[in-house]
C-alpha cells in the first residue's frame, strides 16, 4: 500500500486538521443506571447518572437517542425535570431495544447521545396559567415540565388533565398527591368503565369543558397519542384556547437525532432539529403534523 | 464568458497515462460497460474506463455514501464503543453535470448542523472529474439549470478529436493534471469543437419542464392535494428503486450488527428510501404516511420544495434516473408537468 502522505502539499495538510477533529455525530456516550423500576405492566422507570456530565445539560421536552450495543438506539424523552446529577427515563418496552432495556439491573450501562430537539419555552409561559393535558405515555415528557413548573415561581394556576386507558396504565400515581400539594389541580380519566375505579370515565377532552379557563392567560401543553391532538386542539378551540397558546410534542421516527436520516420530517420540517415541541401556530403550514 | 485559462488539451493516450497513473497511487471508480449498459465500478485498468455519453443507472452516490457503512464498532462485555470513518483517497471519474451537481448538494446536506464526520472524510478525499455527456430521453437537467457544472469537481473530460480538453476545476486538480500527464495549450479549433457539441447536446433534449425552476417550489405547494398523488400512488409498488438511484436521496437507516460470538459488533448505516412502507412508522404502529400516494406526495417535495426551503436549492437535479428506473413508468418530468398544468389551470380561474 502507498502512502499518502508524501504526496500531500502544505495547502492539503492545512484542511486536514479540521476533518481529523470532527467528532463522529453518532458515538454514545455511557450512562449507569442507578435504579430500575417496573411502574407498570409496561413500563420502567430508570435512573441514569451520565459519565460525562454535559449530558445533564437538557431542558425540559428534550430527547436522548438511547441503545444498548446489538439492538439499536430509540428516541427516549427525559421525564426528570433538570438539575440532579441522574436524569430520569421512562420506557415502555414496545420493541426489541426497550425489551432489552427492561432487562436491565441496576449497575448496568446505557448508551447515550444528545441532548436533542427543542424545549418548552418557559419564559414565554411565566405568568399564564399552565393547563397541561396528557395522553398515554405523553405524561412521560409532561413530567419533566411539570416538576419544573411546580417547582418554579411565577406560574399561574396549574392543571393537569391526564387520561389513561385503564387505571392500571396510569403512570406517576404515587408523585400526585406531591403534584397536587405544591398547586396542582390533577384531573385524571381512563377510557373505559373499570372496577374499583371512581373518577372520570372518558376520553381527556370530556374534562375540557368542565375547567375554569381564563382567555388570554391559558397555556395550554398538549402530549399523546396522534389520535389526541385534533380533539383536544377542537375542544380547547372551543374554551377560547388559540393555536398561539398551545404547545405540542410531537413523536416521529428518528435514527439519527442530528437533522440527517429523514425519519422524522413533517414535511420538510425535521422534528429533530425544529422540535418535538411546537407551539401550534408554527405548525399551519404543515399538513402532516396532526 | 469562458475562461480559456481554465482549459488544458491532452490527447488520448495522455487520459490514459492520467487514468493509469491515478490507479496507481488511489482507488479509483470510473465508468465501465456492464451488460451493455455504462455504469460506475472499480477500475484497476486502464482499459476498463469507458467514458459514456449517457447516464448511468446507478448515480456515483454510493462511493461517497455507501449503501452500507460502518458507523461505530462496540465490545459490549467490555462496555466499549469505537467511532468509525472510513475514509480513503479515492478518484470518481466519468461524472456528468448533473452529478456533480447533485454531489454538491450532498455536501451541504451533510455539513449542515452537526456536521456528519464520515461522510466528509470521505468527501475531503475524494478527487472528481467530470465528462461530457448526451442526453437520452429521460435527462432534464436543461430544465432544471444543472446542464452545465462550472464548479465542484477538480477536472472535466470534454470530449473533442483526438483528444480532450480537460477544464481545470481546483488547485488539486491541476496539480494531478501536470504532474501525471503531458498537457498542452488548446488551439482556437479545439474551443470551436467544443462550441459544436455543446450546442447539438443542448438542441437534444427530449424531456423538458413546462415551467421555469424557480416557480416549482409555489407550484409544488399548490399542488399538495392534487389528485395526480391518488393517480400515481395507485400503481407505485413501493419498491424504493427511485430512492435507490437518486445522487440526492440521502436517507439512512441505522441497525446493530453482532458478530456469531454475540460479543463484539457494528452499528452500521445503511440507504433508506421515504418511498418504503416503513419509512415512518414509529415502535408503536402508528404509520405517519400509510398510503403509497403520501409517500410519493412526500418523495417528490423533497426535491422540489422541501429541501430547497431549507437549502435555497432544487434537490432534483434532472439526471432522470427515477423514471428510467421505475418499474411503472412514474416519470418525475411527466408528474411534474401535470402539476404545472394544473397550477396553470388554476391560475387562470
Amino acid at each position: 500500500m502507498k502512502s499518502y502522505e508524501s504526496r500531500k502539499e502544505p495547502e492539503e495538510n492545512k484542511a486536514e486538521p479540521i476533518l481529523e477533529t470532527l467528532e463522529s455525530p453518532y458515538l454514545p456516550a455511557p450512562g449507569i443506571i442507578e435504579r430500575a423500576l417496573k411502574v407498570t405492566e409496561k413500563e420502567m422507570l430508570f435512573s441514569v447518572t451520565p459519565l460525562n456530565p454535559r449530558l445533564l445539560d437538557y431542558r425540559p421536552g428534550q430527547f436522548f437517542m438511547v441503545g444498548l450495543p446489538g439492538y439499536g438506539e430509540a428516541p427516549i424523552s427525559v421525564t426528570s425535570a433538570p438539575g440532579s446529577k441522574t436524569f430520569e427515563l421512562c420506557i415502555r418496552a414496545v420493541g426489541n431495544l426497550t425489551n432489552a432495556i427492561h432487562r436491565l439491573n441496576k449497575g448496568d450501562w446505557l448508551w447515550i447521545r444528545g441532548p436533542f430537539g427543542t424545549s418548552f419555552p418557559l419564559h414565554e409561559m411565566k405568568g399564564k396559567d399552565i393547563l397541561f393535558i396528557a395522553g398515554g405515555i405523553g405524561i412521560v415528557p409532561m413530567r419533566s415540565l411539570i416538576k419544573t413548573v411546580l417547582s418554579a415561581k411565577g406560574f399561574g394556576k396549574k392543571t393537569l388533565v391526564y387520561g389513561s386507558k385503564s387505571p392500571g396504565e396510569i403512570l406517576f400515581s404515587d408523585e400526585m398527591d406531591e403534584w397536587k400539594e405544591r398547586g396542582c389541580d390533577v384531573r385524571l380519566t381512563i377510557d373505559k368503565p373499570h372496577p374499583g375505579w371512581t373518577g372520570n370515565v372518558g376520553v381527556v377532552t370530556t374534562l375540557i369543558p368542565e375547567l375554569k379557563l381564563k382567555e388570554g392567560r391559558t397555556v395550554a401543553v398538549v402530549i399523546g397519542p396522534p389520535v389526541m391532538y385534533r380533539f383536544v386542539i377542537l375542544s380547547l378551540k372551543e374554551r377560547l384556547v388559540g393555536p398561539g397558546e398551545i404547545f405540542v410534542s410531537l413523536e416521529r421516527r428518528m435514527k439519527c437525532g442530528v437533522g440527517k436520516c429523514g425519519h422524522c420530517q413533517i414535511n420538510g420540517c425535521y422534528v429533530c432539529q425544529e422540535g418535538p415541541v411546537f407551539k401550534l401556530s408554527d405548525l399551519k403550514d404543515l399538513p402532516e403534523a396532526l | 464568458m469562458r475562461n480559456i485559462e481554465q482549459f488544458r488539451y491532452i490527447t488520448a493516450a495522455g487520459l490514459d497515462k492520467l487514468v493509469s497513473r491515478l490507479i496507481e497511487d488511489y482507488t479509483v471508480f470510473g465508468t465501465i460497460k456492464k451488460d451493455g449498459f455504462p455504469a460506475f465500478s472499480k477500475i484497476t485498468d486502464v482499459k476498463e474506463l469507458e467514458l459514456a455519453q449517457t447516464p448511468t443507472h446507478l448515480s456515483a452516490k454510493e462511493f461517497l455514501f455507501p449503501q452500507r457503512e460502518t458507523l461505530l464498532k462496540f465490545d459490549i462485555r467490555n462496555n466499549i464503543h469505537e467511532a468509525v470513518i472510513e475514509a480513503k483517497e479515492q478518484v470518481i471519474i466519468g461524472l456528468h453535470s448533473c452529478d456533480i451537481h447533485a454531489i454538491a448538494l450532498m455536501d451541504r446536506v451533510f455539513a449542515e448542523g452537526r456536521p456528519d464526520a464520515n461522510y466528509l472524510a470521505r468527501r475531503n478525499k475524494t478527487i472528481i472529474i467530470g465528462s461530457d455527456c448526451m442526453p437520452d430521453n429521460f435527462c432534464f437537467c436543461k430544465s432544471m439549470g444543472t446542464m452545465n457544472a462550472e464548479e465542484g469537481f477538480d477536472l472535466f473530460l470534454h470530449k473533442v478529436k483526438n483528444g480532450y480538453l480537460v477544464r481545470v476545476g481546483s488547485k488539486k486538480g491541476g496539480r494531478l493534471l501536470s504532474r501525471y500527464t503531458a498537457t498542452l495549450r488548446p488551439t482556437a479549433g479545439k474551443f470551436r469543437e467544443l462550441d459544436e457539441s455543446m450546442k447539438i447536446r443542448e438542441a437534444s433534449f427530449a424531456a423538458k419542464l413546462d415551467a421555469g425552476v424557480e416557480e416549482l417550489p409555489a407550484i409544488y405547494e399548490g399542488a399538495y392535494e392534487s389528485p395526480v398523488w391518488d393517480k400515481i400512488g395507485a400503481i407505485c409498488t413501493g419498491c424504493g428503486s427511485c430512492n435507490n438511484v437518486c445522487p440526492t436521496c440521502y436517507c439512512f437507516d441505522i441497525k446493530d450488527e453482532v458478530r456469531p460470538n454475540l460479543r463484539e459488533g457494528a452499528r452500521v448505516r445503511v440507504w433508506d428510501g421515504c418511498t418504503l412502507e416503513d419509512f415512518a412508522k414509529v415502535a408503536g404502529g402508528h404509520n405517519f404516511r400509510k398510503t403509497r400516494a403520501e409517500r410519493l406526495r412526500h418523495r417528490f417535495n423533497r426535491k422540489f420544495r422541501y429541501l430547497s426551503d431549507r437549502f435555497g436549492e432544487l434537490f432534483c437535479v434532472g439526471c432522470g434516473r427515477c423514471s428510467r428506473t421505475c418499474l411503472v413508468k412514474i416519470n418525475i418530468v411527466e408528474v411534474t408537468n401535470e402539476i404545472i398544468r394544473e397550477s396553470k389551470r388554476a391560475g387562470r380561474k
